[in-house]
């Protein structure tokens, strides 16, 4: 709770530090504040999301992979949102309990509408939580806003903005239509079929079992018209699918049903579907006292008749009777797949952990087990996905060449990192200011901290280094040693090894540094010294 | 008697140097670098500076509202010191002291402290330059002092600390706090002077009204509680100073000596040497040449060197001492020196 906590400190003081997105445009990113990656069409071609304070932005990226496997960034191109009153990341995002407030939807529908996702302005106490559309992204250059009335009186709206969110968008490429969940207010259909684009929101009558026009300013009756949070075409059957807080249904040629008995009366949040074989997988997620019940099912191959509980497996393959959800209270974020494989992404509530499972045809297996005896299903950090630690927002798998399919995840603050070979390995993407060679220059990224974050040490070196880092106070007495004659490599951007080379505000013992400005002394082993500074705003004396 | 003198300075320097070392063998659960403070710890004057950062056993050393208190109760006359210092990594210092006379037997002071960094970039999450800093940190001291014999004075001292971040621009979206005022902390000191030759001090650092009497408070970095508040302790600092006066070849030689004890913790009194580091300073000046000294000390591992000269300025009938110090500071941990130092003092007869 405690680094929940610290995290949206952190998160708080770093959406405040931007002036204006385009005074300090980001140099390979709009920030590395991402919050979805989303594939963009074409080979190679990845959407990112950001947002770096007050301004939201989308950065272009295009990839090549190496004769070595390893992914090449070949450009990257930046548009940023017009308004600061508008962004695809809810304020809430951080501190909802609730699954399908927990995501940004990042949905490609093709080269019609580009990628899509949920729009919020600002609502009276500068929060953008006010579901207010969606954008659509075609290029750089048609970044759209879709504005959608909402058929609730304004009251009613600002009471809960959250219940009236986007949460799921799917475009169906045969008739056309792009559908949008609105959660209480059912499911939107924007219809480009015929000569005019047509906008007709329905909700699920449980009663008359059928998807109806939901009149204006009708009064909210969820017992009878249960909130839609998600919606898919089926890739085969091109049936709609509905994601509701009273089960999982489908809208096919043959009418409306409830699709799943296990699923019948649950609050399914998520729904995914893809790979080969065809994967299904739901999420379900309600809240019992203060605690967050998720699960995770799935009809894989259509092997089962019905959604089954996805199990979790050891490194032997033995399947075990506790999961994460046993561990922590978490929520899917995204689902990305690649062949047999989902690769499903998963944040805890009211916590920093966060990581994706690997499943497989019969479920998620760990990839290592600790000398605790704890099972290790996430991977994340902990594997090389991220050089960081910093939370995985948004995971997506794009089309890396005509033969390869690339994963991709966006992360909280350390940019995106991109895998050609399944998540073996990554290459991470992000900001990067110019340094000097022989630490010419250090820079502490970010300078300003509060204990417990991490202010990243910057520096290049020209040659194979033994490099040492020390934290002195304002007096120069020495507070902290960071690394001792590290070896650390030649490098065209930076040296710095992101897991090691890190402050996080504490002295050798742990214990936090009081508030003021503190010293960081980088040197490698042929003579050469640099500084850098960094700012603690303190923490608690223990 | 020259053997006797040797043995002292030689028991003098030893003290000192074992202090250094007893600081690097007791640290193992606090860094004192961590702690609120810094200011304090750095000392105050360049003629102090030069000869070690001592200065509580000295009657001459100013401010003495921060050096300690009760040498207020030994003034004559008005005395004014400014003092400078640029260090490395735009780091910037100084002191500024008033005191004088109170009756026949009291003595009051004034004395400020600041340090800051002149240029401190504001780096973000995006590996981005938002701007340039200027952080500043001061202490202020009022002092006074009763003077109870010819040999003993007694003092007591109020501080309290101004801080400015000058971060706040750069962080729009947050209501957040730049400044910060800790509340008033109390010294007590005592001085006296044994005879023409020795002297001694002890002055209690950082008491205050807290349960413990210990200087801790809370600071919050936001208006609006979007940060998480910070709690702060000064360490409560027990000083021991000792002076000797002599003289070597004709020249008047004067030995310093400070062991210092920082406790820190949140404690009354903690007797685990754990809670405690113990630091020491030692300083030499000899008059060379006449109203000319030269100073070396040694601040816990920190060397200095010092010079000094005074003069007087003749306005009409009147007859004002002045002295122009200068030090030469090498911070021996960080591998930094620092040669840009002035100190002007006087007295207003």
């Amino acid at each position: 709770m405690k680094l929940g906590k610290m995290k949206n400190v952190v998160a708080g003081l770093l959406m405040g530090s931007a002036l204006c997105g385009n005074a300090i445009a980001a140099e390979t990113l709009f920030s590395n504040y991402v919050f979805a990656v989303g594939p963009a069409g074409q080979n190679g071609a990845l959407w990112s999301f950001s947002r770096d304070g007050s301004y939201s932005g989308v950065t272009l990226l295009n990839f090549s992979v190496s004769g070595k496997g390893s992914v090449v960034t070949e450009s990257t191109a930046q548009s940023s949102v017009e308004t600061d009153t508008m962004t695809a990341a809810r304020y809430e995002i951080y501190e909802e309990d609730f699954a399908e407030r927990r995501r940004l939807p990042a949905v490609y529908t093709g080269s019609k509408l580009g990628l899509v996702l949920p729009m919020f302005s600002v609502d009276e106490s500068g929060r953008t939580s006010r579901p207010t559309g969606y954008y659509t992204i075609r290029d750089l250059n048609s970044v759209i806003e879709n504005p959608l009335d909402a058929p609730v009186d304004e009251d009613t709206l600002k009471k809960q903005p959250l219940m009236y969110a986007t949460s799921g968008f799917a475009y169906d490429s045969t008739a056309k239509r792009l559908w949008v969940a609105r959660g209480a207010l059912g499911v939107m259909v924007h219809d480009m079929s015929g000569k005019r684009n047509e906008d007709t929101t329905f909700v699920l009558n449980l009663k008359m079992n059928k998807l109806e026009v939901r009149k204006q300013n009708a009064e909210l009756d969820l017992e009878n018209n249960p909130e839609i949070f998600d919606v898919r075409i089926h890739p085969e059957t091109r049936d709609l699918w509905l994601a509701t807080a009273k089960g999982l249904w489908v809208k096919s040629s043959s009418g409306l049903k409830n699709i799943s008995k296990n699923l019948k009366d649950s609050r399914v949040t998520g729904l995914w579907m893809g790979g080969e074989p065809l994967q299904i997988i739901a999420e379900t997620n309600y809240k019992k006292k203060d605690n967050v019940i998720g699960g995770l099912w799935r009809i894989y191959n259509e092997k089962t008749s019905d959604f089954v509980k996805v199990d979790f497996l050891d490194t032997a393959g033995k399947v075990q009777k506790k999961d994460i959800y046993d561990e922590a209270d978490y929520t899917v974020s995204d689902i990305a797949f690649i062949g047999k494989t989902a690769y499903v992404l998963v944040h805890a509530v009211g916590g920093s952990i966060s990581g994706y499972l690997k499943l497989d045809s019969r479920g998620a297996r760990a990839w290592d087990q600790d000398d605790d005896g704890k099972l290790q299903w996430l991977y994340g950090y902990e594997t090389g996905a991220t050089d960081r630690k910093a939370i995985i927002m948004s995971m997506c798998a794009f089309p890396l060449t005509k033969d390869r399919m690339g994963l991709a995840i966006a992360t909280y603050g350390n940019g995106i990192s991109v895998s050609a070979d399944s998540g073996a390995t990554w290459s991470v993407i992000l900001n990067r200011a110019r340094l000097n060679n022989n630490l010419g220059s250090i820079r502490m990224v970010p300078s300003v901290i509060t204990p417990g974050d991490e202010s990243l040490v910057s520096y290049k070196v020209g040659r194979e280094s033994k490099i040492t880092i020390e934290v002195f106070s304002y007096d120069m007495r020495k507070v902290r040693t960071i690394v001792k004659d590290a070896v650390r490599s030649a490098d065209a951007s930076r040296s710095t090894n992101p897991k090691e080379d890190v402050w996080d505000g504490r002295d050798d013992h742990g214990k936090d540094c009081t508030m003021g400005v503190y010293y960081i002394r980088v040197k490698d082993n042929h003579g050469h010294i640099g500084w850098g500074k960094a700012m603690t705003l303190g923490g608690n004396f223990r | 008697m020259i053997k006797l003198k040797n043995l002292l300075v030689t028991a003098l320097t030893v003290g000192a140097f074992a202090s250094s070392a007893l600081a690097i063998g007791f640290t193992k659960k606090s860094e004192l670098g961590g702690f609120d403070g810094f200011v304090e710890r750095m000392g105050a004057g360049v003629r102090e500076l030069g000869r070690g950062n001592t200065g509580s056993a000295d009657t001459a050393s100013m401010p003495a509202a921060y050096w300690n208190p009760a040498l207020l109760g030994f003034r004559e006359n008005i005395g004014i010191t400014m003092n400078f210092e640029k260090r490395d990594l735009d780091r910037i210092g100084g002191a500024f002291g008033i005191e004088g006379k109170v009756g026949k037997r009291m003595g009051v002071g004034f004395a400020m402290l600041y340090r800051g960094d002149t240029d401190f970039k504001v780096i973000d999450d995006d590996d981005q330059t938002l701007g340039s800093a200027s952080p500043s940190f001061s202490m202020f001291y009022l002092g006074f002092a009763y003077r109870a014999t010819r040999q003993d004075a007694f003092g007591l001292s109020l501080s309290m600390s101004y801080d400015n971040l000058d971060v706040a621009q750069y962080f729009e979206s947050i209501d957040m706090e730049d400044s910060f005022r800790s509340p008033v902390t109390i010294n007590l000191s005592w001085f006296r002077q044994w005879n023409d030759k020795w002297s001694s001090s002890v002055v209690i650092r950082n008491l205050s009204f807290s349960r413990n009497l210990s200087a801790k408070w809370t600071k919050n970095p936001s208006k609006d509680n979007s940060l998480a508040s910070t709690e702060g302790v000064r360490p409560k600092v027990l000083q021991v100073g000792l002076g000797y006066r002599t003289q070597i070849m004709g020249k008047t030689v004067h030995a310093w000596m400070e062991a210092l004890d920082y406790q820190v913790a949140d404690t009354l009194l903690a007797f685990d040497p754990q809670l405690h580091v113990w630091t020491g300073r030692v300083g030499f000046e000899c008059e060379v040449i006449p109203n000319g000294t030269l100073r070396v000390g040694m601040d816990d591992l920190d060397w200095m060197f010092g010079a000094g000269y005074k003069f007087d300025i003749r306005i009409g009938r009147k007859k004002f001492p002045i002295e122009v110090d200068y030090a030469f500071l090498y911070e021996s941990r960080a591998g930094i020196w620092t040669p840009f130092t002035i100190g002007l003092r006087g007295y207003i007869p």
